[in-house]
């Protein structure tokens, strides 16, 4: 009776855990939003300020008709904008011409005649209007020592003033920004510490008590024993058993029909397998036996995957679809999420952050706000796998990744998939055709015919083992 | 001078991001709805439209729950009259008969609705899509021959009357009705828009778009299945509580298939994804015969033609503008912008030649 | 109807059911959890148990009603089966067929029967023959307009909604019955002239020791669905036609590209359901109830549960389904009268729980 109590509070405590965990990982994610925030107004309230004191400053330059750099360039401007509207007027000009030919029926010397005199016109008209622009700006002093006195006094005054408020914005930034951080902190601490107080209980709790990795070693995160998989009388999956470590990336291969993919979905349960058992490493002290948790536990456990059929959400843009991904993630409860609270607000700007990055790491930010539909297939392919990752996965299971895709994708694939391992430390599991990608990228293959494990080991093993090659690789 | 016009130009992007919000403009819209009751207290609104904008109202909020089930988790309900019927009887029955306060009325309808809500959706797990509907239209068989046989309940043949509503010790007045149901109907706007705009609104397009992939990302089919039913179940019994509240009577027999369709109808043609649309379809199902059409002669002899203007616009709608008329002012408009665009650039070519 | 023994029987069987879900799931727990071929046993118990369940029910009904009266009930309310059993293998055909459920079969059926009514009316009038040659030559024109309806809807409406999703084509129909609910109305007026029966004679007969009455209308109503049904499954069977049916109904894609022309089988195939509907409504009215626009619906709704009941990946099915409805129908009213309906659907709702798929169906799983 006791050990079901201390089952319970232990249960207890590791969910608090998790919670506490994810409420973590969410300050700090939130937080670096906050920042990153504060710096982007402080930087356009900055801009701001200076603005406004170049614009004042010149104000007084051209008031004071001195300083020739400003009005240099005001000048420069105005003839920029009569040379241009002349360009346009000649252009005009041209195609009244033309209709004008062709009404009046004119031939080419009368036309020319009019034209240059309407042309001559227009430059004469260009001509005064630049003289009317310099005449603006030379009858401005009145009194130009005075004015020099008066420029050079207000600049000083503007540069002091200037100075003043951007160390006042400065310094508002910086108490804002500081408070974030200390908020911050003390929150992460308190939390750090209410973990610390689980752990200890939990390590009081278990001390007793056996020790529950069901003979796992440490560095297998995968281990299938014995599993099968019937479908009446059709055995899809027979006695497979196979270990996976943990950060590796491992392959399984064979010919169509083997039963790979129904390894897959007995993995993550959309099958329930009659019989054997799968062990799964959630982190350091706990596995799980994968065969009590239905389907839709299985992504909070640490395990995703992608499709073979490319399942993506059509009536959603490519960011919605990643923000589905992270679905599990989302603490807001149902009312809060009927009212749009403030916590609703800003784990939605935690995670589009997240999906935003991911994007940007797999090159697909162009299409983040587009429907998939009709994008091109390697691009999909790509979006399903940016899905995975934005649950920090502990296994990625990648059924077919490369099929549809052509040489070069292929080796981009290979890239990415390692790039993803050494990124976010996950173990990767695929199943491939494609045996270029297979024995380039895969650290242990496993090769199966139906449904029976024919084969385990390094891609030079797998290459030289006769078995496989007679079943699957052919002669080469 | 450019002081100026910065600050303007600042104060008018504030000012947009504010109107531009969608809350806004369902507020606008009620408020709209609210001056309409004004000037009909002076006279210059009929009766007629106000019961049209009021009829309107009221199936909106079926239709908003409506378009949940259907327009985003994708499962067609056919049962809806008959949630409707029950709201209205238990409003006219504890409220006009017993004459609970109104607490416990609400209290009653919603525990019902939460009842009723998660027996369909359990049911809608273990049938699919088109067999769906069917059940749901036999659910709704049943409640209707339900209303009809236990007369003590809803007046069987008779109807149930409800007259002598007090709030607070108060009689209501057929304003205040009017008020409330606005209320209430921007608040369902609101509320439905901030479903479809959150996680649970992704997580129903998920499960309609591909159900392995949502459970394969965390979504429990069973939790947003039975969601879904709950929240459009109570959405049409609070509608069929209003219904009673302003039409003060409610006949057993009316809530039949034929008002279940109607409603489908009105959220297909409007567009089931877009609240605007849903608005316009049931506007066009049910508002548009008691505001307009019934002073044209031509339709005011053959009432039966608007029922097969109807059932046309909901072939056509399906077949040729699966987004709904919603989408389809919306291409227009778009369509409309692209060609306004053309026009210019044509002029300027015309003025100032082609560029070389 | 009050019956002094039905108490009994009502107690009898809210024993005996529970007793028999109560055993499906010790069953269940104690041999089924750890079994390999656990789906499949649990698919055979369920079945043994709902057959039995059906059996006990119909025992203990009988037991206090009699089986005379049991039997004389299912003599009179003949006509009802023949007619659900008509409807629904409708309903069915253009399932298969065009994987669209109708929902306007009903509205089809409904309008051609208006046609037969006014047909005989004028029939009547204008020529001095014989009550059943009118009737028959009426039920024979109700059949060509309904065939001709159905033909007109496949070829204009539902070819070119091919793209659209199946939910939209259920939408589509639904939008057909609005069409024809007014369109009724306003071409034949509100109510239809009354139908008359073939014959309002009843036959005398005997079993046993049970004398039993059954009117000739209905001995005429069950030769015509038996023949029609006939003729249908046997071209369904034994004829070019039929085996392009049954290519259409599993795969429309490969028919098509096996050389079956499909276009014409689904046109086929909803005149003929047009024409089922149309005897369906015609039998129906001249049994005596009043042709009006709503009449069919609550037929149309039995129909279909019907079909959901029988499922709807096969003919037989339904057609069992059907019989089931009825019998409840006929049997509920002793229970209680005027709740005999949500009895009725109530019971059916139970049953399609059980056996989602319907009693007869296959379950197919999706590659993922």
């Amino acid at each position: 009776m006791a050990k079901m109590i201390n089952r319970l509070i232990l249960k207890y405590r590791i969910f608090r855990i998790e919670k506490l965990q994810a409420k973590q990982e969410f300050l700090e994610n939130y937080r670096d939003i906050q920042v990153f925030r504060q710096d982007k107004l402080l930087l356009s309230a900055t801009n701001r300020i200076e603005e406004t004191h170049q614009e004042k400053l010149r104000g007084f330059a051209l008031r004071a008709g001195i300083t020739t750099k400003y009005i240099e360039q005001e000048i420069k401007t105005r003839f920029e904008k009569a040379e241009t509207k002349h360009y346009w007027e000649k252009r005009a000009l041209n195609q009244i011409m033309i209709r004008k030919a062709k009404t009046h029926k004119l031939d080419e010397a009368q036309l020319e005649v009019i034209r240059n005199k309407k042309l001559k016109l227009l430059d004469d008209m260009l001509a005064l209007r630049k003289q009317k622009i310099t005449a603006s700006f030379e009858a401005k002093a009145k009194n130009p020592e005075q004015a020099v006195a008066l420029y050079e006094n207000n600049s000083l005054l503007l540069d002091a003033l200037f100075e003043k408020k951007t160390q006042v914005v400065k310094e508002k930034y910086a108490a804002k920004t500081a408070k974030i951080e200390t908020n911050k902190k003390n929150q992460l601490e308190r939390i750090a510490q209410n973990i610390k107080n689980h752990k200890d209980m939990i390590g009081k709790l278990t001390k007793d008590m056996p020790k529950n990795d069901n003979g796992l070693p440490e560095d297998v995160i995968l281990r299938l024993d014995k599993l099968t998989m019937r479908f009446g009388g059709l055995v899809a999956v027979d006695n497979l058993t196979f270990d996976v470590k943990q950060g590796e990336i491992f392959g399984l291969i064979g010919p169509n029909g083997a039963g790979k993919t129904t390894v897959f979905n007995c993995i993550t349960k959309f099958y329930n397998p009659p019989s054997g058992l799968m062990y799964f490493r959630k982190n350091l002290v706990e596995v799980i036996l994968l065969n009590e948790y239905p389907v839709h536990k299985i992504v909070k456990q640490g395990i995703v995957r992608t499709f073979q059929n490319v399942e993506l959400i059509w009536e959603l843009s490519v960011l919605d679809n990643l923000l589905v991904a992270a679905h599990s993630l989302f603490q807001t409860g149902f009312f809060g999420q009927l009212i749009h609270s403030r916590k609703l607000h800003q784990e939605e700007a935690v995670l589009r952050k997240k999906a935003t990055d991911i994007l940007a790491m797999l090159g697909l930010l162009p299409y983040q706000f587009v429907i998939p539909f009709g994008l091109p297939y390697g691009i999909l392919k790509k979006i399903e796998l940016a899905r995975t990752l934005m649950v920090k996965p502990k296994m990625i299971i990648l059924d077919e990744p490369a099929a549809g895709l052509n040489e070069s994708e292929t080796v981009e694939l290979a890239r990415i998939i390692r790039k993803i391992r050494k990124e976010y430390n996950t173990t990767i599991f695929l199943v491939e055709h494609d045996m270029g990608l297979v024995m380039d990228v895969c650290d242990t293959i496993c090769a199966i015919s139906f449904g029976k494990q024919i084969a385990i080991g390094s891609p030079k093993e797998i290459q030289n083992n006769k078995i496989v090659r007679d079943a699957y690789l052919g002669e080469e | 001078m450019r002081k100026l016009t910065n600050f303007m130009k600042q104060q008018s992007k504030q000012f947009a991001s504010v109107v531009k919000h969608p809350y806004f403009g369902f507020i606008l819209f009620g408020l709209i709805l609210l001056f309409t009751l004004y000037l009909r207290s002076m006279g210059l609104v009929t009766i007629s439209i106000i019961n049209a904008i009021v009829m309107t109202m009221i199936y909106s909020i079926i239709a908003l729950g409506f378009s949940l089930l259907l327009g985003y988790g994708g499962m067609a309900s056919l049962g809806t009259a008959g949630f409707v019927g029950l709201g209205s009887f238990i409003m006219g029955y504890f409220s006009g008969v017993l004459h609970y306060p109104l607490i416990y009325t609400l209290g009653i309808s919603f525990g019902v609705a939460i009842v009723v809500g998660l027996i369909v959706g359990f049911i809608s797990l273990r049938i699919e899509g088109m067999y769906l509907a069917i059940i749901t239209l036999g659910l709704g068989e049943i409640l209707r021959a339900f209303f009809i046989s236990y007369d003590k309940f809803t007046g069987g043949y008779s109807g149930r009357q409800f007259r002598n509503f007090t709030l607070f010790g108060n009689a209501v007045s057929a304003q205040a009705v009017y008020i409330i149901i606005t209320v209430l109907f921007v608040l369902a706007m609101i509320a439905t828009l901030n479903i479809i705009k959150s996680p649970t609104g992704r997580a129903l397009l998920a499960m309609k778009n591909s159900d392995s992939a949502a459970q394969s990302m965390g979504i429990s089919l069973l939790k947003y299945r039975l969601l879904a039913f709950v929240i459009s179940t109570v959405f049409a019994i609070l509608a069929g509580m209003l219904y009673i509240m302003y039409i003060k009577f409610s006949y057993a027999p009316d809530w039949n298939l034929s008002f279940s369709l109607n409603i489908l109808a009105a959220v297909i043609v409007g567009g089931a994804q877009s609240i605007a649309g849903i608005i316009l379809g049931v506007f066009t199902i049910f508002g548009l015969n008691l505001a307009i059409l019934n002073y044209i002669p031509f339709f005011q002899n053959n009432s039966a033609l608007m029922v097969i203007f109807n059932g046309v616009l909901i072939i056509v709608v399906v077949m040729f503008y699966p987004g709904g008329l919603i989408r389809l002012l919306q291409t227009l408009k778009y369509k409309f912008v692209l060609f306004i665009k053309k026009l210019r650039i044509k002029w300027k070519v015309y003025k100032y030649g082609k560029d070389d | 109807m009050l019956v002094p023994g039905i108490d009994v029987a009502l107690n009898q069987i809210l024993i005996f059911v529970p007793a028999l879900v109560v055993l499906y799931f010790l069953m269940d727990m104690l041999f089924f959890r750890k079994h390999l071929k656990r789906q499949l046993y649990r698919n055979k118990l369920i079945n043994i148990i709902l057959v039995v369940g059906l059996i006990g029910v119909f025992f203990f009904t009988i037991k206090a009603i009699t089986m005379q009266m049991f039997l004389q009930i299912f003599l009179l309310n003949l006509v009802d089966l023949c007619v659900l059993v008509l409807a629904t293998t409708g309903i069915v055909l253009i399932f298969k067929t065009s994987v669209t459920t109708n929902f306007a079969q009903g509205m089809m059926a409904t309008f051609g029967a208006f046609f037969a009514a006014n047909f005989v009316l004028y029939l009547t009038s204008n020529s001095s023959m014989g009550k059943t040659p009118k009737l028959f030559l009426g039920m024979f024109a109700g059949i060509v307009c309904a065939s001709l309806l159905g033909l007109f809807v496949d070829v204009v409406i539902i070819r070119r909604g091919k793209h659209v999703s199946s939910v939209g084509k259920q939408m589509i129909t639904m939008g057909l019955v609005l069409v024809l609910m007014g369109l009724i109305p306003v071409i034949f007026g509100t109510i239809a002239p009354s139908l008359e029966a073939f014959s309002v004679d009843v036959k005398l007969f005997q079993i046993g020791d049970m004398m039993l009455v059954i009117p000739y209308h209905n001995l005429y109503a069950l030769v015509i669905t038996v023949v029609v049904l006939a003729i249908l499954f046997g071209a369904l069977r034994f004829t070019k036609w039929g085996l392009g049916v049954r290519a259409t109904a599993s795969s429309e894609i490969v028919a098509g590209m096996m050389g079956v022309n499909t276009r014409v089988i689904t046109a086929m195939s909803w005149a003929i359901a047009g024409g089922l509907g149309s005897i369906a409504a015609f039998l129906y009215a001249s049994a005596g109830a009043q042709v009006q626009v709503a009449s069919m619906i609550p037929v149309q709704v039995n129909a279909f549960m019907a079909a959901v009941l029988g499922s709807f990946s096969s003919f037989g099915g339904p057609i069992v389904g059907a019989l089931l409805i009825n019998l409840f129908s006929s049997v509920a009213p002793f229970y209680n009268d005027v709740w005999q309906s949500v009895i009725v659907y109530g019971v059916i709702l139970l049953l399609v729980l059980a056996k989602p798929l319907g009693l007869f169906g296959k379950k197919t799983a999706k590659k993922v």
